[in-house]
Formats: C-alpha cells, sequence, structure tokens
C-alpha cells in the first residue's frame, strides 16, 4: 500500500462523517451525523476515534460514544471490517483521503449487513466461525503422537494453497453475496443458552455456507495431512446451503481484501462435489 | 428450521441431486432443444418449403411425438421452471451497492430466466396449446391460442403472428425470445462452473467470450426466425398455403405425413375463420380439387 498523496490541495477544514447506530441488538437503528476536524493522513479507525472522543453530534448533542471492533490495523485480523461508503472493506485500510477523493461530501459508516448487530458498527459472526466448523476446516492433527516430519508439500501445491491460506475470516465476500441472508435469532424466555446455540447453529447449519469456508475446504483438501477429511467436507458441501446455493453473481472475489481466487475455489468444488456425488453413486 | 413440511424436508435433503438436475435439464434437452426449433424456424427465411420440409420430418414421429414432447420438453421446461422460481427467491440482488458486471449477469440471469417462464407458458399455448384434446382446443381455439398446424407450417405460425391486436405477439416473441437467448448462453457460463468446467479467472473470462459469440449466433438465428415469421403479408400467406397444400399431397403420398386432419388449418374446426384463413381455405378448395378431377 502506498502513503496516500500528501500534497493534496485544498484540503478540507472539517469531515462529515454519518454513522448507521444501533444501542442493542434487535434494535431499531438510526443515522447519526458527526464532524471532526481533517488531519491529515486519517483511517477510518482513527475517525472513529476523534467521534468517541468529542461523542457530540454535528448538532452538539452529547451522544454515546460510536462503538467499533478493531485489532491489528494492518488488514489482517479481519474485526474492522464494516460497510464503508456503501462497500464492505476494513476501516483500518480505508484511508480518508481516499475516500474523500471519491465524495468529499461525507464517509458513510454503516455496520455490516448479514451479521447480527451487536452495537453500532460491532457485529456479532459466530455464523462465520461455525461455517468453519462445518467444513472442518483444520488439519487433523492433535500433537499426541510424534508422526514424524510431514509429508513435502510440491511447490504448485504450495503456490495454490498460500493465497486460501491468507484469509481472515473477515466476511468481506458473505456480505457482498446476494444468496447470503442475514439470520439473527433472539433467545426465547426460559431458553437456556445452551439450547439457543443448538437452536441458531441448527438454522446456520442449513443456510448458505459462503464462499469463505468453501476456498477454507479447497484449501484443507489440497493438505496432505487435511486432505484425510476429505471426504467429509465435500458431504458437508454437498449439503443443503453447500456449494448448490452459490449463484455465481461473484461479488465475493470483487470484494476480497485479501485477493483470495473465491471464485476458483467455488468452481473447484463444483468439480470436486461432482466427483463426489458420482464416486458415492456407485460405491453405494 | 424447526418445523419443516414433508416435501420441504425432502427438498432439503435432496438439493444437491435436484440443483444440478436443474443445471444439467437448461442445457440437455431444452437448450439443445431451443437450438433445433430456432434453427428450424429460420429455415422459413428461405420460404415455406424448407419450413415446411422441416416440419413434416419432425411430425413424422407421429404418436411418438407427444412422448418426445412432454418427456424431453415440456417436463423438464416445468421443472427447470419451477426449481429456478424457487432459487430466485434465494436470493436478494444487490447490484446497485455493487454493480460489477457479474453481479449484473447474476440480475439478468433471474429476470430473464422469469421472462423466458411466461413467454415459454404463453408460446407454447398460442402456437401449440399444451393439449391436444378435442373439448381443450374447442374452447382454446377461439381465444386464439393453438394456432399452430404442422401440415400448414408457415401460412398459419405467420397468421397467428397477426392476431389481436397489430404487433402484440411479434413483440411478445421479440422480447422473450431474446431474453431466452441471454438465459441460455449466459446459463451455460454458470453451468460450467457449476460443474467444475472451467475453475481458473482466465477460463473463466475465455468461457465468457465463448459464451458471448454463442449467444450473439443464436441471438441472430432468433432474429432470422423471428422476421420470417412475422414479416409475412396476406398475400405471402396465400402463396405459402398453396404451397403446403402440394407438399402435403406429396408427403402424404410417400408417407412422410400422415392423414390427420387435425393437424391441418381450416379444415374441420368450428373456428371463425379471419379474412386471410377464408382466403386461404379457398385456395386449399381448389388445389384439393385437381387430383380429383384427374
Amino acid at each position: 500500500m502506498t502513503a496516500p498523496e500528501t500534497s493534496i490541495k485544498n484540503r478540507p477544514q472539517f469531515i462529515n462523517v454519518r454513522v448507521l447506530r444501533q444501542d442493542e441488538p434487535g434494535a431499531k437503528s438510526y443515522w447519526e451525523l458527526h464532524k471532526i476536524k481533517y488531519e491529515r493522513e486519517m483511517n477510518v479507525i482513527s475517525v472513529l476515534q476523534r467521534i468517541a472522543a468529542q461523542a457530540t453530534t454535528v448538532d452538539g448533542k452529547k451522544v454515546t460514544p460510536v462503538a467499533w471492533d478493531c485489532g491489528c490495523l494492518e488488514e489482517v485480523c479481519g474485526s474492522c471490517t464494516m460497510v464503508i461508503n456503501g462497500r464492505v472493506r476494513q476501516s483500518c485500510s480505508a484511508l480518508v483521503d481516499r475516500l474523500l477523493a471519491d465524495n468529499p461530501d461525507e464517509i458513510v459508516l454503516e455496520p455490516m449487513t448479514k451479521f447480527p448487530v451487536v452495537r453500532d458498527l460491532m457485529v456479532d459472526r459466530a455464523r462465520l466461525f461455525r461455517s468453519l466448523k462445518r467444513i472442518q476446516g483444520w488439519v487433523p492433527v492433535d500433537s499426541y503422537y510424534n508422526l514424524g516430519p510431514g509429508e513435502r508439500i510440491p511447490r504448485e501445491d504450495q503456490e495454490r494453497n498460500y493465497p486460501l491460506s491468507q484469509c481472515m475470516s473477515c466476511g468481506c465476500c458473505l456480505d457482498a453475496c446476494p444468496q447470503y441472508q442475514k439470520i439473527e435469532l433472539t433467545q426465547n424466555e426460559g431458553e437456556s443458552d445452551e439450547e439457543f446455540e443448538q437452536r441458531q447453529n441448527a438454522e446456520f447449519d442449513e443456510a448458505f455456507i459462503g464462499a469463505a469456508a468453501i476456498s477454507q475446504a479447497m484449501l484443507f483438501n489440497n493438505h496432505p495431512t487435511g486432505k484425510a477429511l476429505a471426504a467429509e467436507r465435500l458431504e458437508a458441501l454437498s449439503g443443503p446451503g453447500g456449494i448448490t446455493t452459490c449463484g455465481n453473481a461473484q461479488n465475493c472475489v470483487a470484494v476480497c481484501p485479501k485477493e483470495i481466487p473465491l471464485t476458483r475455489s467455488i468452481a473447484r468444488t463444483g468439480r470436486a462435489t461432482t466427483l463426489h456425488a458420482i464416486k458415492k453413486w456407485f460405491e453405494r | 428450521m424447526a418445523e419443516l413440511t414433508r416435501s420441504q424436508s425432502f427438498f432439503i435433503r435432496h438439493e444437491f441431486g435436484i440443483r444440478r438436475l436443474h443445471s444439467l435439464l437448461g442445457i440437455v434437452p431444452l437448450g439443445l432443444y431451443m437450438c433445433i426449433h430456432l434453427v428450424t424456424n429460420a429455415s422459413l427465411m428461405g420460404g415455406a418449403a424448407p419450413f415446411q420440409h422441416a416440419v413434416f420430418w419432425i411430425h413424422s414421429l407421429g404418436p411418438a411425438l407427444p412422448i418426445l414432447e412432454w418427456g424431453g420438453i415440456f417436463l423438464p421446461l416445468l421443472f427447470h421452471a419451477i426449481i429456478g422460481v424457487w432459487i430466485i427467491r434465494t436470493g436478494k440482488s444487490n447490484t446497485s451497492q455493487y454493480s460489477f458486471t457479474s453481479n449484473k449477469r447474476y440480475k439478468w440471469q433471474r429476470w430473464t430466466g422469469l421472462i423466458a417462464f411466461v413467454f415459454l407458458m404463453f408460446h407454447v399455448l398460442h402456437l401449440h396449446g399444451w393439449f391436444h384434446i378435442t373439448p381443450w382446443l374447442a374452447v382454446m381455439q377461439p381465444l386464439g391460442f393453438a394456432q399452430f398446424y404442422p401440415y400448414n407450417a408457415a401460412s398459419s405460425l405467420a397468421a397467428a403472428m397477426d392476431q389481436w391486436i397489430w404487433g402484440f405477439w411479434p413483440a411478445f416473441y421479440l422480447v422473450g425470445v431474446m431474453a431466452t437467448v441471454y438465459h441460455l448462453a449466459n446459463g451455460l457460463w454458470t453451468a460450467g462452473i457449476t460443474w467444475g468446467l472451467w475453475t481458473s479467472a482466465t477460463a473463466m473470462q475465455r468461457a465468457t467470450k465463448v459464451c458471448t459469440v454463442f449467444g450473439v449466433l443464436l441471438g441472430m438465428v432468433a432474429l432470422t426466425a423471428w422476421w420470417a415469421a412475422v414479416s409475412m403479408g396476406p398475400a405471402d400467406i396465400a402463396a405459402a398455403r398453396e404451397k403446403e397444400q402440394e407438399m402435403y399431397d406429396a408427403a402424404v403420398a410417400t408417407g412422410l405425413a400422415f392423414d390427420d386432419p387435425h393437424k391441418r388449418a381450416g379444415n374441420d374446426h368450428a373456428e371463425p375463420l379471419s379474412e386471410v384463413d377464408v382466403e386461404a381455405v379457398i385456395i386449399e378448395e381448389t388445389i384439393v380439387v385437381e387430383p380429383d378431377s384427374q
């Protein structure tokens, strides 16, 4: 990433930031306009820090600080993902000077649209992690015994796997996907946490799994130890909400901040599940 | 999903198979049939004779034809369309937010699918009539449906295009057939991903080019077929009917056609005849007399 142009003339004095806020899960969302002083080389995180510090809207009304999530501040953790000027991305790598070049009037911040909002710009991405469990997105070794050195991975496989391994589970691909719909359940009265989680997982497991988990399945199916679970992963992807729900809109690959070849993973899953289904048919 | 009906749970259990069948049927038989259909109809550009010849050949199947129509075309079409509507309901287009080309193609694939569904339902009703049962036809034909008579292929097709308000059917067919061509060409591309034929981004781009060329070519064939059918005037229709009668007599003599009044225009149908039809029937009668007088 190159440093933004610092010699821009006509730098604004103030920046208008419109934030879609929500006080608690399930509550009604509302817009709030904040005005902060322009500084050089800001990103959306530093904008949010200023907003939290002043906690006052443009009308001078005192409000609670806008809540958001962040972690690494270098686009590798995915926790600060939100919808910025209508497009889902990480707020740490969303540079204010570039945003103002596209739209000098204001910066619009919304929470991700496909996950339940916890508060303001924070969302609950439990479904994404559940989807990784669905496809058993791991290498099955428990380190109980010394298994010796692992199998050599040919360079071709390394080059194919490395881009897929960059996935940080940010959920951009899911937020932009027209086939991935929001699931937001509320805990019933008298329902224990375990019962609620079970009900929620049952719902997640039949809904579309999404590009991120499909791609992780291809990553681990191409790993010398990970492929021990290949048939189980393909079975999961052939089930309800699996690969067939994909509608080939290909937004996933267009919005992925790590430029992971997600549509290639999807097509490879299409091929693998085709072969898996034929094999299963004849082995029955 | 706590409470599911039996059919819902059947659908969920067999979703993979159903969706793959949906994808397959779109290409074989439906896409393949559509190519054959449009090429056959485009032959009308060469005159009533080559078109009639092709229709005789198709109808030489005789009693097996309805089996092929229902098993090979109508039932796959209904399955593809009904599952297609269900698929559309699972998605929520977001092209205003993400206006990528592939995202627009996703939206158009759904819209053209819906247009094609409505178009094909009415197209089959308008010309074929869906059911060739006498009481059904007795209701539908006076309403202006089931207007195609295979043994008077060109003339009955052209006359049917001219029914109702001027320009309605030609416009309806133009929109419908173009939507269907897009749906097939783009559907071939998505099917290639679904089945894992093209996997890399570059392969998908190449496939897009191939599917575009295919779509443009098929679109030109479709336009030819459309123009051939809608451009015939009353004089052309009368001339075509004369030619068809000639060919019918020869076809019956050589066993290519069956003596089936049901497949001939204006013979024993109690429908009100339009001016064009009357003219054509008169011409027909003068020719029918000829073999007897010899």
